[in-house]
C-alpha cells in the first residue's frame, strides 16, 4: 500500500510538471495568458500530492468529490480518465467537457468528480450529493475538497451548518497550503485551527500537520468509516504545502525566503526517503515509477495533442439539455 | 336534504371577526362532497371549507365580507 | 339527488402549484422540496400548502436561514440524479446565493459538455403592489433571463400555473418558476379575481417556451407576463366594442416565443408591452428587439412600454402605485399606439 502512495504520488507530480511544462512552452516571447495550447489560467497542485492520495485511497466507486480551482490532483486520485482529463485542459472535443469547461471545470459523472472556479461553492454541492445517496440508501459519501481560503466565505459556513443539521455523509477537507494567493493565512484568518471552527458546527474536527500521506490516510479513514456507517460529517484541515506559484505565471515575489524553505518540505523526496529507510523502495524501483508515470502521462498529452479542436458552432450546444 | 355550513372557530376569542376571503364556487353550483368551495380566514390563519354533502350550493355571504365567527356562511341542498 | 362530474374545479394559483409538485411527488419518488417554511407552514405564500401532511419530512425539508447552502445542494442532489424543487423565498434574496444559481446551476450542463444534468426547479415569489417595499417587491425576470443557462417560467394564473410547475418538475434542465404574490389568490392580500380559476385535478403539463393569446384582438398585441397579464385582460374586456385587444401572455421567458410575438404584431401592427420588471436594460426591450432584428416595418406606430420605472421600488402606497403598470396607465397606452 505505501508504494503504492508513493507512486500515485509520482505520477500525480509527473502530470503536474509535463502540464506546466506545455503551458509555458508556447507563451513565449512576451508571456501572454491567452496564447498557447494550454490558454488561460493553470493552478498545479505540486506539494499536494498527499492530500489527494492519502483521502482518495479510502474512497470506492460510486463516492462523490467536489474539488477547488486546483484540481487536478484529486481528479487523478479520484480515478478521473487521464486521457479525457487532458483532452479538456487542451480544450479538445474528446475532453471531458467537449473542451466547453477547462481545467477548472471538469466533471466526470462516473467518478461523481467536479470542480469549481469559484472558492468554496463545492461545499454546499457536496451535501446535496451526500443528501441524494442516503435518500437512495447507498452508502456512498460526498467529499468536498477548499482550500484554506475558502473558510471565511459563507458557503463554507452553511454547507457545514446544514451537513451537521441533517447528519449527513460527507467529509469537508481544507488543503491549507498558507497562501490564498498572496495573502498568508495568519492575513486573513484569526483562528489558528480551523478545526476549532468546524467543531463549532458540531462537527469531528481534526487538524492535520506534516503532510505525510500516511497519516491524512488515517483521519481520512475514520471519516470515511463514520460517514459510512450513519455517523455524519467529519472535518479534516490538512497543512500542505503549495510549491509552486498560486497560478502558473505567478512571480511570488510576496514569499520571499518562505520558498525556499517550502521546498524543502516536498512531500515526495522526504516519502522517498522513509519508503527507502523501511527497506521499500530503492533506486531501480523509483526509477520504474517514475518512468510509468511519464509514459502514460505523455500518451495522454500526446492523445489530447492529437485531438480534433471543437468547430465552433459547438459553442451554441448544451446551453440546455 | 339541506345542511347549513357555518364559519368555523378558528379564534379562541368568539367575537373575532373573521373574512370570508374566496368563494370558489357561485350560487347555484352543482358540488361534490369534500369539494373546497371557499377558504375564510381569522387573524391571518385561513382554512379552506369543504361541503360536506354533495348537492346545489348557495353562497350566503359576499366575498371579502367580515363575517363573525359560527355564522352561517353557505348552504346545500343534496 | 345527481351528482355532476366535474373534471375542474376553482382553485387558486397557490393551490394549483402545491397541487402540481404533490401529483409529481407522486409520480416520482426523486422529487422532493426544500426551503424555508415550506413544511408545516406551507410556504409563505402558499406554494406547497398540504405537502408536509402528505410526504413528511423526508420529502418536504425545512431549510435554515441559508440559501447559498440549500441551493447549492439542490444542485447537488440534482447531479446526482434527484429532483429537487427548491424555493426561494423572495427573488429578492437572490444576492446571498446568486453565485449557485448563475454560476453553478446555470453552467454545469454546458461545462460538462452535456454530460451533467441539473433536473432542478428554483421557485421564488415575486412581484409588490401591496407595499412591502424595495427588497421584497421585485420582479428581476430579466436578471436571470439574460444569464444562459436558466429555463425561466412566470404563470400569470392557475391552470398555466399548475401546468409549467409540473413541466419544469419534468424538465432535465434548471427552470426557475417565478410566481406573482398577487396572482396566488391568497386570503390576505388584495386579489385579482383572475387569481381562482378553473383547473383540471388530473396531471396535466403546459409546454415551456409556448405564449398564450389570452384575448384575441386585432387592432393592438399588449404583450405581457405575470401579474400584468391579469391587468391587461380586464383592459381589454372594457375596451370591447371600442379597440380589438390582443393580450399575449408569454407565460415562458426562457426560451421566449418570438414567434407568437412575431405573428401577433405581424397582424396588428401596433404593440404594447406591461412588464413590472424594470424598465430599462430588461423584458421590454427584447420584445421589442424581437420585431426590430426581423422587421421594424411590421409597426405602424411607435412601441409603448408600461414598465416599472428604473427606480427601486417605494414603501409609501401612492408612490409604489405611480410607479406600477396599473389597468389606466395600459389602457393609456392603448390609446396612444392606436392614435399612431
Amino acid at each position: 500500500m505505501r508504494l503504492g502512495f508513493y507512486s500515485e504520488m509520482v505520477r500525480i507530480r509527473t502530470y503536474e510538471e509535463a502540464i506546466r511544462r506545455d503551458y509555458h512552452a508556447d507563451k513565449t516571447p512576451a508571456w501572454d495568458i491567452g496564447a498557447g495550447l494550454i490558454p488561460g489560467e493553470m493552478h498545479l497542485a505540486a506539494g499536494q500530492e498527499p492530500v489527494a492520495v492519502g483521502l482518495c485511497a479510502n474512497l470506492v466507486q460510486g463516492d462523490a468529490l467536489t474539488g477547488p480551482h486546483r484540481p487536478h490532483h484529486l481528479a487523478l486520485a479520484k480515478g478521473v480518465d487521464m486521457k479525457a482529463m487532458t483532452a479538456e485542459i487542451f480544450g479538445r472535443t474528446t475532453g471531458l467537457g467537449k473542451g466547453k469547461g477547462g481545467h477548472m471545470h471538469l466533471f466526470d459523472p462516473s467518478q461523481h468528480f467536479s470542480c469549481s472556479g469559484i472558492i468554496a461553492e463545492g461545499y454546499p454541492v457536496a451535501v446535496g450529493q451526500a443528501l441524494a445517496f442516503r435518500r437512495r440508501g447507498t452508502d456512498n459519501i460526498a467529499v468536498a475538497v477548499a482550500g484554506e481560503g475558502a473558510v471565511n466565505q459563507g458557503a463554507f459556513h452553511e454547507a457545514l451548518n446544514l451537513a451537521s443539521l441533517w447528519n449527513l455523509p460527507v467529509i469537508f477537507v481544507i488543503e491549507d497550503n498558507d497562501w490564498a494567493i498572496s495573502v498568508h493565512r495568519d492575513s486573513s484568518t484569526p483562528v489558528k485551527d480551523n478545526a476549532e471552527r468546524a467543531a463549532s458546527y458540531g462537527i469531528p474536527s481534526k487538524r492535520i500537520e506534516g503532510n505525510d500521506v500516511e497519516a491524512i490516510y488515517e483521519a481520512s479513514k475514520q471519516a470515511v468509516e463514520r460517514a459510512r456507517a450513519g455517523g455524519g460529517p467529519s472535518f479534516l484541515e490538512v497543512h500542505t504545502v503549495r510549491l509552486w506559484g498560486h497560478f502558473e505565471g505567478d512571480a511570488q515575489a510576496y514569499r520571499g525566503d518562505e520558498l525556499t524553505e517550502a521546498e524543502s518540505r516536498d512531500p515526495i523526496p522526504l516519502y522517498a526517503t522513509k519508503l527507502e529507510n523501511a527497506g521499500i523502495l530503492d533506486e531501480a524501483t523509483a526509477a520504474a515509477i517514475k518512468q510509468t508515470a511519464v509514459d502514460e502521462v505523455e500518451e495522454a498529452i500526446a492523445f489530447a495533442k492529437a485531438s480534433p479542436e471543437p468547430a465552433p458552432s459547438d459553442a451554441y450546444l448544451h446551453v440546455f439539455a | 336534504m339541506s345542511v347549513v355550513i357555518e364559519f368555523p372557530t378558528l379564534s379562541k376569542d368568539e367575537a373575532a371577526e373573521g373574512v370570508l376571503a374566496t368563494w370558489f364556487v357561485r350560487s347555484g353550483e352543482t358540488v361534490k362532497a369534500g369539494q373546497v368551495i371557499a377558504e375564510v380566514m381569522v387573524d391571518k390563519v385561513s382554512v379552506d371549507i369543504e361541503a360536506p354533502i354533495a348537492g346545489v350550493v348557495t353562497c350566503l355571504v359576499e366575498e371579502e365580507a367580515a363575517v363573525i365567527q359560527g355564522s352561517p356562511i353557505a348552504e346545500i341542498e343534496g | 339527488m345527481t351528482a355532476t362530474e366535474t373534471e375542474t374545479r376553482r382553485i387558486t394559483t397557490a393551490k394549483a402549484i402545491s397541487e402540481a409538485i404533490a401529483q409529481e411527488m407522486r409520480a416520482n419518488p426523486d422529487v422532493f422540496v426544500m426551503g424555508e417554511d415550506v413544511g408545516t407552514y406551507g410556504g409563505i405564500f402558499g406554494s406547497t400548502g398540504g405537502l408536509y401532511d402528505e410526504f413528511g419530512s423526508e420529502r418536504i425539508l425545512d431549510t435554515p436561514i441559508s440559501e447559498t447552502g440549500f441551493i447549492g445542494a439542490g444542485i447537488g442532489a440534482a447531479v446526482e440524479g434527484l429532483r429537487p424543487v427548491v424555493e426561494l423565498m423572495f427573488v429578492d434574496f437572490f444576492g446571498v446565493c446568486m453565485d449557485q444559481i448563475y454560476n453553478h446551476m446555470a453552467k454545469i450542463h454546458y461545462e460538462s459538455g452535456g454530460n451533467v444534468k441539473v433536473p432542478m426547479v428554483l421557485m421564488m415569489a415575486v412581484g409588490g403592489g401591496y407595499s412591502d417595499a424595495a427588497q421584497h417587491s421585485q420582479c428581476l425576470w430579466a436578471t436571470f433571463a439574460h444569464m444562459p443557462g436558466l429555463k425561466v417560467v412566470v404563470p400569470s394564473n392557475p391552470y398555466d400555473a399548475k401546468g409549467l410547475m409540473a413541466s419544469a418538475i419534468q424538465d432535465d434542465n434548471p427552470v426557475l418558476f417565478m410566481f406573482h404574490k398577487g396572482v396566488m389568490g391568497l386570503p390576505w392580500m388584495a386579489k385579482n379575481p383572475r387569481s381562482i380559476g378553473d383547473v383540471p385535478e388530473e396531471r396535466y403539463t403546459v409546454p415551456i417556451g409556448k405564449a398564450n393569446v389570452a384575448h384575441e384582438g386585432s387592432d393592438v398585441t399588449v404583450v405581457s407576463v405575470s401579474m400584468s397579464v391579469q391587468h391587461c385582460l380586464d383592459v381589454a374586456e372594457a375596451l370591447e366594442g371600442t379597440t380589438s385587444v390582443e393580450v399575449l401572455d408569454l407565460r415562458t421567458i426562457v426560451p421566449l416565443d418570438r414567434e407568437a410575438i412575431l405573428k401577433s404584431v405581424g397582424k396588428t401592427g401596433r404593440l404594447v408591452i406591461v412588464d413590472e420588471d424594470y424598465k430599462s436594460f430588461g423584458l421590454s426591450g427584447e420584445v421589442v428587439a424581437t420585431i426590430t432584428d426581423t422587421d421594424p416595418r411590421l409597426l405602424k406606430a411607435p412601441v409603448q412600454r408600461v414598465a416599472y420605472p428604473d427606480v427601486p421600488v417605494p414603501y409609501s402606497r401612492v408612490l409604489e402605485y405611480e410607479a406600477l403598470p396599473t389597468r389606466d396607465k395600459i389602457q393609456k397606452a392603448i390609446e396612444t399606439v392606436m392614435k399612431g
